[in-house]
């Protein structure tokens, strides 16, 4: 069994779904209030970490979001994403994370569509926001259903 | 209304390559404009008098750059300059991605009277929806009454007709990674003289006939949305809608729970301890709840099914870690 990254973290997260998928109806829903946390917590990254020194105002090009992305795994989890692709769809960014840190040790079945690091696709909604970008983020592969790696798509608008 | 329009004029107004564009009526009197040279307004003008009824995206060589019209629907077209240099088929392709965002607004036909590119024809246009929009509820509510009641044959007993249960798009459950398969209807639904194509295209206009090509029950919602840059949650709404009919056949939402009391939940979320290591290598005194793990149960059931205290099971679950036992999650 790996090391695992920021138990307190894991913890605390695990019981914030758990108490998500007690709630909600269906997995739709269940994506969706976690990306609703997720919102509330990018408010609360961006007043208080320094990526607002670290990035331009407002991001024009998708090279820009790339880019912001890249800033916002560093300051939240001081490494690179596994990779960033803008080739496969022209209106998407794509980030990959091979070692996501909401799902370590996570093993789900039978629930396929369900995005369990759906959270971190509110964080990134929100920071997005505040640099004057439209975008939708979802969780189109999770590890925790069986994938090889999360992968978040940036869908801009 | 207006907002969604805006949006998507601005794609053109951000993309270097577009010099201006105009938003015209069907006789080609410019409503909305961005930096459109007005010396080329009589020549756009011409095109569309030439044409008529039957102009299809058309392409005019000015020497001022590239000129693409296409119409947005029978009140509107959209015209667009683009630098000399941009080659034709890119200029068509940034034409019809923006063409593809208006076909999802409800546009409202323009006003009588107006002054051609006015700043504040854009509210007027919002004014006209809005007002359209509080109207169009009461016509819609009369025709139903009508057929309210269906005709059964004799006495209220409703097991009398054992129709097969017609379902709505809100039964329907599309996720982004739903892969849509044709239904019986989906011919049928292509067929440009068929009812469903005409019902269809009064909903859903070109979107729908564009969105049913790209089902193959092996491209996801996801994919589909992605490859016609439009939003998940259009395209599912589409498909639900496209369900309902049994044009295209996509799983249909769980049953949900009578909520008079209950909220409604999708199941209960447990995990469920599994041992995949070597038992011959655990302790004696662990063998009892080890063998118990096998993914179906909690770690509750674990301790009442080996009568011992649930701290207990926690410590060997914790020990186990590291030699093959994992917590499995799901919803019973």
């Amino acid at each position: 069994m790996p090391k695992i990254e920021n138990p307190l973290l894991l913890s605390l997260y695990s019981k914030v779904v758990d108490q998500v998928l007690s709630q909600t109806a269906n997995i739709e829903e269940a994506n969706r209030r976690l990306r609703e946390i997720g919102h509330d917590i990018g408010s609360q990254i961006y007043l208080t970490t320094d990526i607002v020194e670290k990035t331009k105002d407002t991001l024009m090009t998708r090279e820009d979001v790339a880019k912001l992305v890249e800033i916002v795994f560093r300051v939240l989890y001081d490494k690179r994403p596994t990779s960033i692709d803008m080739e496969t769809a022209r209106g998407s960014v794509r980030v990959t994370d091979a070692s996501c840190i909401w799902c370590q040790e996570v093993h789900l079945e039978g629930m396929h569509g369900f995005g369990y690091c759906e959270v971190f696709s509110g964080i990134l909604e929100s920071v997005l926001a505040f640099k004057s970008v439209e975008a939708r983020v979802f969780q189109e592969m999770c590890r925790a259903t069986g994938a090889d790696a999360c992968e978040w798509n940036i869908r801009l608008l | 209304m207006a907002g969604d329009l805006e949006r998507a004029l601005s794609k053109l107004r951000t993309d270097d390559q577009v010099l201006g564009y105009s938003l015209m009526t069907k006789i080609g009197r410019p409503f909305v404009s961005f930096s459109f040279p007005g010396d080329l307004f009589p020549r756009v003008k011409d095109s569309i008098k030439l044409y008529k009824s039957d102009l299809r995206l058309m392409t005019i060589d000015a020497d001022r750059g590239l000129v693409v019209l296409s119409p947005v629907d029978d009140n509107w077209i959209l015209t667009v300059l683009y630098v000399p240099e941009l080659q034709l088929g890119l200029a068509i392709a940034k034409t019809k991605n923006v063409m593809r965002l208006l076909e999802g607004i409800e546009l409202p036909p323009p006003p009588e009277e107006f002054e051609d590119s006015a700043e504040r024809n854009l509210e007027v246009l919002q004014s006209i929806a809005i007002k359209a929009a509080s109207i169009a509820p009461t016509a819609e509510a009369q025709p139903p009454t009508p057929e309210a009641k269906p005709a059964y044959p004799a006495g209220p007993s409703p097991k009398a007709v054992p129709e097969s249960k017609l379902l709505g798009p809100d039964d329907f459950q599309v996720l982004p990674t739903t892969a849509p398969k044709r239904g019986d209807m989906y011919s049928n639904a292509l067929s440009l003289d068929s009812e469903l194509y005409s019902e269809m295209k009064r909903a859903y206009r070109n979107f729908g006939f564009d969105v049913l090509m790209l089902v193959d029950g092996n491209r996801t919602v996801s994919q589909i949305a992605e490859s016609m840059f439009q939003p998940n949650e259009r395209v599912s709404t589409l498909l639900k809608w496209a369900a309902s009919k049994g044009i295209v056949s996509v799983p249909e939402a769980k049953e949900k729970v009578s909520q008079e009391k209950m909220s409604p939940s999708m199941g209960r979320f447990v995990k469920c301890p599994l041992f995949e290591g070597d038992l011959g290598k655990a302790k004696s005194e662990d063998l009892r709840i080890l063998k118990l793990c096998d993914g179906s149960k909690t770690s509750e059931e674990i301790a009442e099914a080996a009568g011992v205290p649930h701290p207990r099971v926690i410590q060997v679950l914790a020990q186990y870690r590291r030699f093959g036992l994992k917590m499995i999650g799901k919803t019973v």
